[in-house]
C-alpha cells in the first residue's frame, strides 16, 4: 500500500508540473491560435469574396470602372480615400462598416450608378457577422502588396513641405482657402467637430476660441512644448502634435505627418482661418 | 456584581484545559479533535497508523467514518478481496463514475465562457481557444472525457452481461445501469451541438431527423419540433440542447447513478461466476479472512487512480488530442459525408437499410427497451460461462452486428454521391481539413499539374497530393472513364494561395467530356491539423 501512496503523490506532483509547463506555454499557444484563426478567416473571406464581391469589385479586387472601385488599391490603404470623405477611423473600420452596412451614397467625385449593398444580417443583409469579419480580414490582407505596388504615399516633394520647425516664416494666408482645406481634403473636421456648434476651434461651452485657448495653454505649468506665442502654439499643434497633448486626450491620435503633407501656404491659410474665430 | 466580573474575566474553556493538562497536551487534544470531526471518527494516531500499514484494532475503528460520515456512508466498509483485482470488474464502473465527475468539473469550467446563442456561441469557442487560460486544454479534456466515458460505460455494460452479474437479485441494478448508458449517449450527443460549428449542426440534424420518423405523423412532427425548437435547428434548438446538456441529463445521470450504486452496495459487488456455487449469491456475506477494508487500501488505490488518470488525460489533451472546431454552422451548406457521432453510427447504418419507421424508430426502440428489461426475463440461475453458451454467443453476435451496422453508418457504405464528387472530397473533404490543407504550404508552388504525372511535380507535398488524386481517379475508373485530374495552384494574395482541382472524364451516357471542379484557399499560417476524429 505504501508504494501506492508514493506513486500517487509522485503522479500528483507530475500532473502539477505538466500544468505549470502548459501555463507557461499558454500565451504562445494563444498567439499561435490567433494567427491560425486569422489565416482561416482570410481563407473563408477569399471564398466569400469570389461568391459575393467579385462581380462588382472585379477579379483580385482590382475594381471595375463604372461599377465599383478597386479594393486592392493603394488609395484605400494609404488613407487618401478615407480623407476624401473625411472618415476619421482606421481603414479596417472603414472596410468593415462599408461591407456590413453598405454605402447609400457614393463618395464625392466618383460615379458609380450602383450603391454598395448592405451585407451584414445586422442590417438586413445576407451574411453573418463572422462572415463579414472574414471578408474584412481578406480585404485587409491586400494592404501590403497594394501599398508596395503603388510606392510610398504620394506626398509633396520634401523641399516644398513646411517641415517641423514651429518658428517657420509663413506667407500671407487666405482664410477661405484655409476653411476649404480644413473641411475638405485635409479632413480636420472629421475629428475636430462639435456636432451642434460647428468646428471644434470655435468658442463653445464656456471655452474660448482656439487662438485664445492657445495663449492660455502656453502659460500652463504642465505645458511641454516649445511655443512662445499663441501663433507658434497653433503651428506646433498641427505639425508636431505630440509636443504637448492636452489633458484628457491620447498622444498620436492626431496624425504626425502634417509637416510633410502641408506646404507653407497651406499652413498659413489654415492658421489665418483658425484665427478668424474669436 | 457577578455580571460585571463576568465581563472582565471571560470564561475561555481552552484556558481551563491548559491549566488542567498543560499546553502540549491541550494542543494535541484539540488537533486530534478537529481531525476526528473532519474524518468522522479517526484521529491523528489512527490516520498515521493507517498510512504506516498497521493492523486495524478490533472492533475495526476504521469503519466509524462509514457509519458516521456522509461521503463514506455511501461506500462499503470492506470489499471481498475476490473483486478487488482487475478481474472481474476491470474497474469499469468506477471509471464511469470518475469520468462523470471529470466531465462535470471540466464542463463547469467551460460554462463560464459559453452563451447558448447562435449569435455568439461560435465566437465563444474561438475565445475559449484564443484568450481563456487553459481554455483549449479544458475543451479537449471535456471532449476526450466524453468520448472515453461512452466507451467505458458501454464496456461496463458488456462486462456485466458477460459475467452474468445482471441476474437475480441484480436485475434492477442492471436496469438503472442500462438507462445510465442511454443517458450517457444522449449527454455526449447533446454536447455536440454546443460549439455551433458545421460538425455540430449536421451531426445533430441527422440525429434529430430520426424523431421525425416516429409514427403517427402528428407525433413525429411534434417530437421533431420539440427537439429542434423549430423546423430547423436554430436559437431555440441550441438552447434546448444546452439546457439538456448542462442541467436535465446530468441531473438524471446523478439520480440514476445514486440508485444504481446504492443497489450495487446493497447486493454487494458481484463475484466472478466461478467463485460461488451455482444459483447462490454470496457477495453480500464477506468472510472475515476475505475482507479488504476500504480504509486504507481501497481509498488509497482510488486516489492513486484519480491522480494517474488526471495526469494521463492532461498529457493526452495537451499534446495528442485536440477537439476539432470546424467553420461556423451554416444551415445552407450541407457538407458531403456528414455522419453521426461514432456511438450512433450503428443507428445511421440501420437507417440505410430502408424504412425510417422500422429502422429508425421501432428497432432502436425495441433495442432500448430490451436492453433495460431483459434480466427480468432471462431467468437461468447458472452464471458459469460453460452453461451460458447460447447467451454468450448471442452477446458476441450482438457486438458483431453493432460493429457491422456502425461500419454501414460510415460514408464507405452505400453513399449516393457521384464519383467525381467523391474524388474531390477525398482531397478536399467537407467535414475535416483533409490531405491538401494539411500539406506544407511552402511546397505548394504555383503552377498547373496533372495527376497522372504526379512524379514530375517539383515538391514532395505536391507529389503526395497529386498521387492521392491519381489513385482516387483510378479507383473510380469504372464510373469515370478516361479520367484526367488537374490541379492548379495560384498565388492569390500575400500568404494565400488558391488551389483548384479539376476532374475531366468521358460521360458514360453521352460519351462527351465532362468536367467537375472545386477550389479552396490555402493560407500559410492556417495550421489545419490532422485532427483526431472519433466521429461526426
Amino acid at each position: 500500500m505504501k508504494w501506492y501512496i508514493g506513486l500517487g503523490l509522485g503522479t500528483l506532483i507530475l500532473a502539477t508540473a505538466v500544468a505549470a509547463v502548459l501555463a507557461v506555454q499558454e500565451p504562445a499557444r494563444m498567439e499561435r491560435f490567433d494567427a491560425a484563426f486569422h489565416a482561416r478567416q482570410i481563407e473563408n473571406g477569399a471564398s466569400l469574396f469570389e461568391n459575393n464581391c467579385r462581380t462588382c469589385h472585379g477579379p483580385q479586387g482590382r475594381g471595375i470602372p463604372g461599377v465599383a472601385p478597386g479594393l486592392n488599391a493603394a488609395d484605400l490603404f494609404n488613407g487618401s480615400r478615407l480623407q476624401a470623405i473625411g472618415y476619421a477611423g482606421t481603414v479596417e473600420d472603414y472596410v468593415r462598416g462599408t461591407i456590413a452596412a453598405g454605402r447609400p451614397v457614393p463618395s464625392e467625385g466618383t460615379s458609380y450608378p450602383q450603391r454598395m449593398p448592405t451585407w451584414s444580417r445586422e442590417y438586413g443583409g445576407p451574411l453573418r457577422p463572422d462572415q463579414i469579419e472574414s471578408l474584412v480580414q481578406f480585404v485587409m490582407n491586400w494592404e501590403q502588396t497594394a501599398l508596395a505596388e503603388a510606392g510610398p504615399t504620394p506626398s509633396i516633394p520634401e523641399d516644398e513641405a513646411v517641415g517641423t520647425d514651429i518658428t517657420v516664416e509663413l506667407p500671407a494666408g487666405d482664410a477661405e482657402n484655409g476653411q476649404t482645406l480644413a473641411e475638405g481634403s485635409l479632413g480636420c473636421t472629421a475629428c475636430h467637430v462639435l456636432s451642434s456648434t460647428g468646428p471644434a476651434w470655435a468658442a463653445a461651452d464656456g471655452m474660448p476660441a482656439v487662438a485664445e485657448r492657445a495663449a492660455q495653454r502656453i502659460e500652463q505649468d504642465n505645458y511641454t512644448g516649445g511655443a512662445t506665442s499663441a501663433h507658434e502654439y497653433l503651428v506646433e499643434s498641427i505639425i508636431m502634435p505630440n509636443a504637448f497633448v492636452v489633458e484628457g486626450f491620447d498622444p498620436s491620435v492626431m496624425p504626425g505627418d502634417y509637416g510633410r503633407r502641408l506646404t507653407p501656404q497651406d499652413l498659413a491659410d489654415i492658421l489665418v482661418y483658425m484665427e478668424t474665430f474669436r | 456584581m457577578d455580571f460585571i466580573r463576568g465581563i472582565f474575566e471571560p470564561h475561555i474553556p481552552i484556558l481551563d484545559d491548559i491549566k488542567e493538562k498543560g499546553v502540549r497536551q491541550t494542543i494535541e487534544d484539540t488537533a486530534n479533535d478537529s481531525v476526528r470531526r473532519v474524518t468522522a471518527g479517526l484521529d491523528i494516531p489512527a490516520l498515521r497508523g493507517m498510512l504506516r500499514g498497521d493492523e486495524a484494532g478490533r472492533p475495526n475503528p476504521r469503519l466509524t467514518p462509514h457509519a458516521d460520515g456522509f461521503w463514506l456512508h455511501m461506500r462499503p466498509g470492506f470489499y471481498n478481496n475476490l473483486v478487488t483485482g482487475l478481474y472481474p470488474s476491470f474497474r469499469l464502473g468506477w471509471l464511469s463514475t470518475f469520468f462523470l465527475t471529470f466531465e462535470i468539473i471540466t464542463g463547469v469550467y467551460l460554462m463560464f465562457w459559453y452563451t447558448p446563442s447562435p449569435l455568439v456561441a461560435y465566437q465563444n469557442m474561438v475565445d475559449i481557444l484564443s484568450t481563456v487560460p487553459f481554455g483549449r486544454l479544458m475543451r479537449d479534456m471535456h471532449r476526450l472525457g466524453a468520448e472515453v466515458m461512452v466507451a467505458v460505460v458501454a464496456l461496463h455494460m458488456l462486462r456485466t452481461l458477460v459475467t452474468g452479474s445482471y441476474k437475480k437479485p441484480r436485475q434492477f441494478t442492471w436496469a438503472t445501469g442500462a438507462l445510465l448508458l442511454w443517458v450517457t449517449l444522449v449527454l455526449s450527443f447533446s454536447g455536440y451541438l454546443l460549439p455551433w460549428d458545421q460538425l455540430s449542426l449536421w451531426a445533430v440534424t441527422i440525429g434529430a431527423s430520426m424523431a421525425e420518423a416516429f409514427p403517427p405523423e402528428v407525433v413525429g412532427q411534434t417530437l421533431n419540433l420539440l427537439v429542434r425548437g423549430g423546423p430547423d435547428i436554430g436559437a431555440n434548438g441550441l438552447l434546448r440542447f444546452y439546457l439538456l446538456h448542462v442541467i436535465g441529463l446530468p441531473l438524471a445521470a446523478l439520480v440514476l447513478f445514486g440508485v444504481h450504486y446504492y443497489k450495487v452496495v446493497i447486493h454487494g459487488h458481484s463475484l466472478a461466476p466461478e467463485d460461488e456455487s451455482i444459483g447462490e449469491d454470496t457477495a453480500k456475506k464477506v468472510p472475515l479472512d476475505k475482507r479488504e477494508y476500504f480504509l486504507p487500501t481501497i481509498a488509497t488505490r482510488e486516489l492513486f487512480y484519480v491522480a494517474g488518470l488526471t495526469l494521463l488525460l492532461i498529457v493526452t489533451s495537451a499534446w495528442f488530442y485536440h477537439a476539432p472546431l470546424e467553420p461556423h454552422a451554416d444551415p445552407q451548406v450541407t457538407p458531403l459525408h456528414t455522419t453521426a457521432p461514432w456511438y450512433f453510427l450503428w443507428l445511421q447504418g440501420m437507417l440505410k437499410l430502408g424504412d425510417k419507421v422500422i429502422w429508425g424508430v421501432i428497432v432502436p426502440g425495441a433495442i432500448t427497451t430490451i436492453s433495460v428489461v431483459f434480466p427480468y426475463f432471462e431467468l437461468g440461475p447458472n452464471r458459469r460461462y460453460a452453461a451460458r453458451r447460447i447467451g454468450l454467443s448471442g452477446a458476441a453476435v450482438s457486438v458483431f452486428v453493432l460493429a457491422i451496422l456502425s461500419f454501414m453508418g460510415t460514408p464507405w457504405y452505400a453513399v449516393q454521391s457521384s464519383a467525381d464528387q467523391e474524388v474531390l472530397a477525398e482531397l478536399l473533404p467537407q467535414t475535416h481539413p483533409g490531405p491538401l490543407l494539411t500539406s506544407e504550404w511552402d511546397e505548394f508552388e504555383a503552377g498547373t499539374y496533372e495527376a497522372a504525372n504526379w512524379q514530375q511535380a517539383p515538391t514532395p507535398a505536391l507529389r503526395n497530393v497529386l498521387h492521392l488524386f491519381e489513385e482516387s481517379l483510378q479507383q473510380h475508373g469504372e464510373t469515370l472513364p478516361n479520367a484526367e485530374g488537374i490541379m492548379v495552384v495560384e498565388n492569390w494574395q500575400s500568404g494565400l494561395r488558391k488551389v483548384t482541382l479539376r476532374v475531366l472524364w468521358d460521360s458514360i451516357e453521352t460519351g462527351e467530356q465532362t468536367e467537375s471542379s472545386q477550389s479552396t484557399y490555402f493560407h500559410r499560417d492556417s495550421a489545419h491539423e490532422v485532427t483526431t476524429r472519433f466521429g461526426g
